[in-house]
């Protein structure tokens, strides 16, 4: 089908040269869009003809525009409905809906009052009851005529109007143009290739900018990527997986076989899930426990003990594990009792804190630990394993800190350097088991364990770049991110991890923190649009200045928005404690005079003024909006600037058109480099204001077309840098600029 | 880890030296404390109550500083700064004396009558002490961190410290009915009933936390001179009578308890860290303390331990090889003066600070510690074992490669969960689930242990329902079931579940993947149920009638496979037909 107009569309424009497509669908009476379909099939063909999209606007008339064409303007079928006599209302409208049956009450409406303004018709009391009468003998219906006029496509008024976007195609012939089409084939058949006639087929051209067809596809959770990376260093290692399949833990293997006292802040309620059913644990062997009682009551094994009176009933209080040392304690005891050998074992799973919830914690998360048994280990060894293990993991580079755990001793925080943060981090814990825990299991006496641990969550989200542990553990979890994770390799630095040179960063951190501000500025200014004259919100801004480089284009912008007068403003200054000396009164009182007479909470605007030593940059916070702190002088100008916008409707800066405000940013911004090069004579900014005000054309102001118009640009740089100018123009421009 | 908030300037002032930041958390990090924040009062008020309230606020430096758990001789900066001298080597550890009183001793009597509610308590007297402001601040800081710390929020030990001069002794503590305790409390106008404080208190924002140690007690605690001035009200509040002033010069310390060997230490403690201050500096004047048995026992031990300890085996256990004297040199930096004795070994001295010196290898830990973990020579053991995996683990995650080759996605979810979710939801009754209950779960999703994988799962399809159809999720993971067996009464069981979420319910999926995952374990189909596996029609409320099987293997249950009840879909806030199987994955070990 597509063809077939296609051949004919080709062989129109063989003989025209070209064409158009709304022209072709009037002419061969088509509807337009099967034109359109048959010229973007040609447009496949390759360079078989070129066409180029035009959208035209096309008015067209609504309902009422028709009927107002058809039947005359509501005034107009008003004043006809009417009777030489006159009449009354409900008459009339009766009356006016007799030819125009869709002559609706509120169209009634409209037309009275409408034809009473134009004077064509006028009320009779006289006779009683109002009655409606012709008051001119004759009308012209402009609106009509103007509306007749669109129908017929004589383009003159735009009300009454609905437009229409209507979308054409003009062609003309390609450079490999011919009136005969042959079908592209998309692909290969089977026919085709049964038949053979894949020999004299034309196929289409892949587009190989395109994505290809997503794989259906399953995938592994990145957490169990990471523990399945764990589990193996660990298998590497010899290391032994312990069976940690008991979430169900006594008080007695969790902490007293630790040698962890009763009282421990660890075993309150805040922190660990008690269990109500099953609430007790039995079955604890019977001559190890009375050992493990002995050894926290009353001490022994060369051990002081803790000196308290251990009960019975506390280590049966049955939980949720609170960490897999539970299960290592299970396993040396059996160790113990089987006769020892040396042992390395390993374990990852869950285990529960009953801890508030944030970005970094859950109530459960999982627990990697490692633990080597062996006679005469030393602490030496330890640092060696966990050198070798977390090598592994790309970590070369550690430290330890002297911490306290109840049941190891020497015990050791990990810390490594991470590249990142250009900060030493904790990554983990580790120690040696305390005599008071192995010795009453039977271990011999000359056997040391050594053991450490680490949580699973926390190296994934530094691997891959989580804040919040939700996104990463849990129901909550968006399964996209499951699918998009990419492999785990812990010991390689990839992606996200990528070093990049310093000054890049750098230059990252700077953006970064110039996007946020602007971000900032950008919501600031929103909500004060928003807002409108009439129904402002409070507003308070607290600048910090230094008494030493006053920041006098600020302090300027400032007079001027309480001169504008148009929102109550209260100013108060302060000095902070941090100043050597005290401001000069001129400091302190910059801003009296024009300090309205009305308390803070009436105002709209509050301003707290501090002077501080904080050196060439104010800062200015929006005090009750999390946004960070605008800094530099320029910033601070453009926020005073948008306030005052906001205030007085006046165009002052990005009221102004797109290229107007970014002339004036391109000012600021030349300032700035100015203190930022160091160029604090500003010699060039200097020569650029003059040139700008000296060229020919005599300018008033520094931005837009001759003569200029008047913006922050001129204020922020006239109170800056008017004692640097001296030509003639440049000392008008500045009493221009003062009288501002 | 309990935190302390010290005045850098302060600090460096009594350290007799200044450091820069970086110096200073260098030698925290050796020592095993850690510089935790620099900041300042107005920097506290400013982040909490906003710039204008801390305006005029004090702008010095504080360091707060974490302090091990175990170390309570550093909990405060006369404590600290003595800890960190003696490690410098640049003092000796100060010998602590115990005096007798010159005249007749200080008595505190205990009545039998404490033994139910508060049965011990010690005493001590510190002479001719002399504070300043910041070492006053500083004496009722110290009380606070061991309140909050090693006196468990007061429930083990509480201190009260008392103007000795302004009190007549003896003293007697003993338990009354809170109606005939009257008094007027620190910092209150007037008397009180103990009935009428608690009322006071419990809307006080640091007392009421207190209150429930003794509030439901028919007697109260409490301690009097010998004319029936009240001298506290342990562990709630002392007396204003006796209240301690800058200008107190002879303070008498009294601490309740329910620990004795706790409230020992905290006397020593105590007393160890201010008698710096008294006149005749390092001394503690005895306390008797006569128990309802009418023994008498002085206080404080302030006891000095002695111990023999073997080089060899420090040296052995940190993996460093250095000689005795060098040892003993590392020992006394860390508080614990050592001296080279016969046979190899040190004779240590265990002062009355460090409490926190138990065993011999709490002594190794400081040599450890002197020496520098970081200084300490890496090896190896040469502990050579073969390594094996969990059976169960190694078959899980066989199993989940293969379901995630299947085209299904690896969800992670939790452990506990709420008891609806293993309910309700699921249209079961409670009472029929074998589910384990937490005691005190702070929110509704910690009520139970999860006893099916499928609530976690359905969740997982709520949170994504914006994903293109059709949703095809998996878990293999634990869940608990009660089990009488187990000497905790619980076990872990491991469960499989897939769902498959979609316009139409797709059992057949669902099914052809359980037949896929018995192919792989080699379990042939066997519809007679005995040897392999079979499926058994089943009436399951979580599925909709006649949409539900059991999967059989060897004659027994171990899954159930169906359309879900759409009551179930519903309750987890979902409108699509879905399939599901739950298999516990542990019979095909």
């Amino acid at each position: 089908m597509a063809i077939a107009h296609g051949e004919k569309l080709l062989k129109y424009l063989e003989e025209n040269g070209k064409a158009n497509s709304l022209k072709l669908s009037e002419l061969w009476n088509e509807d337009h869009q099967k034109i359109v379909g048959t010229v973007k099939s040609l447009l496949c063909l390759g360079d078989v003809i070129e066409a180029e999209l035009h959208s035209t606007v096309k008015w067209d008339l609504t309902e009422e525009g028709k009927q107002v064409a058809a039947h005359g303007s509501h005034e107009a079928q008003i004043y006809n409905a009417i009777p030489p006599s006159g009449s009354t209302q409900p008459e009339i409208m009766a009356q006016a809906s007799i030819p125009n049956a869709s002559f609706t009450k509120d169209m009634a409406k409209v037309g009275f009052s409408k034809a009473m303004s134009l004077g064509w018709i006028a009320v009779d009391k006289s006779s009683g009851a109002p009655k409606f009468i012709q008051k001119v003998s004759s009308i012209q219906d402009v609106v009509q005529e103007h509306l007749k006029d669109l129908a017929t496509g004589k383009n003159t008024l735009t009300n009454e109007l609905r437009t229409e976007v209507v979308k054409s195609y003009e062609m003309k012939p390609g450079s490999s143009f011919s009136t005969s089409v042959t079908k592209q084939e998309t692909d290969l058949t089977p026919e085709m290739i049964a038949s053979g006639s894949w020999k004299t087929k034309e196929f289409k051209a892949y587009n190989l900018n395109a994505l290809g067809t997503p794989v259906p596809r399953g995938h592994l959770h990145p957490l169990m990527k990471v523990r399945a990376e764990f589990r193996q260093i660990f298998l590497e290692m010899g290391f032994t997986e312990m069976p940690t399949n008991n979430y169900v833990e006594s008080s007695f293997w969790n902490f007293d076989a630790l040698f962890q006292p009763q009282q421990h802040p660890a075993r309150d309620a805040h922190d660990t899930f008690f269990l109500a059913d099953p609430a007790t644990a039995s079955d604890i062997p019977t001559d190890y426990m009375e050992r493990v009682k002995n050894v926290h009551s009353h001490g022994g094994y060369g051990s002081q003990g803790y000196g308290y009176d251990w009960k019975v009933e506390e280590a049966q209080k049955n939980l949720l594990r609170t960490h897999t040392t539970a299960v290592s304690a299970r396993m040396l005891y059996a160790l113990a009792q089987g006769g020892f050998k040396p042992a390395k074992y390993f374990s990852i799973d869950r285990v529960f804190r009953n801890e508030t919830l944030d970005a970094t914690h859950l109530a459960e998360f999982h627990q990697i630990e490692g633990v080597i048994a062996d006679y005469g280990l030393t602490l030496g060894n330890l640092i060696g394993v966990l050198y070798e293990f977390f090598r592994k993991l790309g970590i070369e580079k550690l430290r330890f800190k002297p911490a306290y755990n109840p049941y190891t001793e020497p015990s050791m925080e990990i810390f490594s350097y991470h590249p990142g943060l250009k900060k030493w981090v904790e990554i983990g814990n580790s120690g040696i088991f305390r005599p008071e825990m192995l010795l009453p299991m039977g271990l011999p006496e000359d056997v040391s364990v050594l053991a450490w641990g680490l949580s699973l969550e926390r190296p994934t989200m530094i691997k891959y770049g989580y804040d919040n542990i939700r996104d990463l553990v849990g129901p909550k979890v968006n399964m996209q991110m499951v699918a998009d994770n990419p492999l785990c390799r812990l010991d390689k630095h990839r992606g996200t991890e990528i070093k990049e040179p310093e000054y890049l960063q750098e230059l990252d951190i700077r953006m970064d923190s110039i996007m946020t501000r602007l971000r900032g500025i950008e919501n600031e200014v929103n909500k004060l649009k928003k807002q409108g004259k009439g129904s402002q919100e409070k507003l308070t801004l607290v600048i910090e200045a230094d008494p030493n480089y006053p920041p006098l284009s600020v302090q300027t912008l400032i007079r001027i928005l309480m001169a504008s007068r148009n929102v109550p403003v209260s100013v108060t200054i302060h000095q902070h404690s941090s100043l050597k000396k005290a401001c000069s009164t001129d400091l302190m009182q910059w801003a009296k005079s024009t300090t309205s007479n009305l308390n803070r909470i009436d105002n709209l605007f509050n301003l707290t003024w501090i002077w501080k030593s904080i050196g060439p940059r104010p800062a200015a916070k929006v005090v009750n909006h999390c946004n960070g702190d605008i800094c530099g002088e320029a910033a601070v100008a453009r926020l005073l600037a948008r306030l005052l916008e906001s205030w007085t409707d006046c165009a002052f800066y990005e009221n102004y058109d797109l290229n107007t405000t970014a002339e004036i940013d391109d000012w600021l911004d030349m300032w700035e480099s100015c203190i930022q090069s160091g160029d604090p004579t500003f010699v060039v900014l200097a020569n650029r204001i003059n040139n700008r005000l000296n060229s020919s054309d005599g300018r008033k102001w520094l931005i837009g077309s001759f003569p200029g118009t008047k913006s922050l640009a001129d204020v922020f740089l006239s109170t800056l840098l008017g004692h640097k100018l001296n030509s003639d123009r440049a000392k008008e421009w500045l009493s221009r600029c003062n009288s501002f | 880890m309990p935190t302390i908030s010290i005045n850098r300037d302060l600090l460096f002032n009594a350290l007799g030296k200044s450091y820069s930041e970086e110096e200073f958390d260098e030698l925290c990090f050796k020592f095993g404390i850690e510089l935790d924040e620099v900041t300042s009062d107005k920097l506290i008020i400013l982040k909490e109550q906003g710039t204008e309230r801390s305006v005029g606020a004090s702008e010095e430096i504080i360091y707060k500083i974490d302090i091990p758990a175990n170390r309570y001789d550093l909990l405060c900066l006369e404590g600290l700064v003595q800890g960190l001298q003696v490690f410098l080597g640049e003092t000796e550890f100060p010998p602590f004396k115990l005096i007798p009183s010159q005249k007749v001793p200080q008595r505190l009597i205990v009545k039998s009558s404490t033994s139910s509610i508060r049965p011990y308590a010690v005493a001590a007297v510190l002479r001719n002490i002399c504070f300043d402001q910041h070492t006053f601040n500083s004496f009722i800081d110290l009380q606070d961190k061991l309140h909050q710390n090693l006196c468990r929020k007061r429930s083990l030990v509480a201190i009260g410290t008392h103007d000795l001069d302004t009190v007549q002794g003896p003293f007697y503590y003993e338990a009354l009915p809170p109606d005939s305790i009257k008094f007027q409390p620190l910092n209150q106008t007037k008397e009180f009933t103990a009935s009428k404080l608690m009322d006071l208190y419990a809307t006080d924002s640091h007392l009421r936390h207190y209150l429930p140690i003794i509030k439901d007690s028919p007697v109260y605690p409490v301690i009097k001179d010998s004319n029936g001035v009240v001298l506290s009200m342990p562990p709630i509040i002392n007396g204003e009578h006796s209240k301690i002033t800058l200008n107190t010069k002879n303070v008498f310390i009294e601490c309740t308890a329910t620990d004795l060997t706790k409230a020992s230490i905290v006397l020593d403690t105590l007393v160890c860290m201010f008698s710096r201050y008294c006149q005749d500096q390092f001394t503690v004047e005895i306390c008797e303390i006569e128990t309802p048995q009418g023994g008498i026992k002085n206080y404080p031990i302030l006891k000095t331990r002695q111990e023999k300890i073997d080089v060899n085996k420090i040296n052995k256990m940190v993996g460093i090889n250095e000689e005795a004297d060098k040892v003993a040199d590392l020992l006394t930096r860390m508080c614990l003066t050592a001296t080279v004795a016969e046979n190899g070994c040190l004779s240590v001295t265990i002062p009355p600070t460090r409490h926190d010196i138990i065993h011999a290898c709490d002594v190794y830990e400081d040599v450890a510690i002197a020496f520098g973990y970081n200084n300490i020579e890496k090896t190896l053991p040469s502990t050579n074992t073969i390594a094996s995996q969990f059976p169960l683990n190694k078959l899980t995650d066989q199993l989940r490669e293969q379901l995630a080759q299947a085209g299904f996605t690896e969800a992670l979810t939790f452990s506990l969960c709420s008891k609806e979710d293993i309910s309700d939801k699921l249209r079961k009754p409670l009472s029929s689930i074998p589910a384990v209950h937490v005691s005190n779960p702070k929110t509704l999703e910690f009520q139970v242990a999860r006893s099916t994988l499928l609530p976690g799962l359905l969740k997982t399809i709520a949170a994504n329902r914006k994903l293109p159809l059709p949703l095809k999720f998996f878990e293999v993971s634990d869940v608990v079931l009660k089990d009488n067996q187990r000497d905790v009464g619980a076990r872990n069981c491991r469960k499989l579940c897939i769902v498959y979420y979609n316009k139409s319910p797709g059992f057949e999926l669902v099914h052809g993947l359980l037949d896929r995952l018995m192919q792989l374990l080699e379990i042939p189909l066997d519809p007679t149920g005995t040897t392999g596996y079979s499926l058994k029609s089943c009436d399951d409320a979580t599925f909709f009638p006649g949409r539900c099987a059991h999967v059989v293997f060897e004659g027994v249950t171990v899954g159930v496979l169906g359309v879900l009840h759409p009551e179930v879909v519903t309750s987890f806030d979902l409108n699509l037909p879905c399939s599901a199987l739950e298999l516990n994955v542990e019979p095909f070990l």
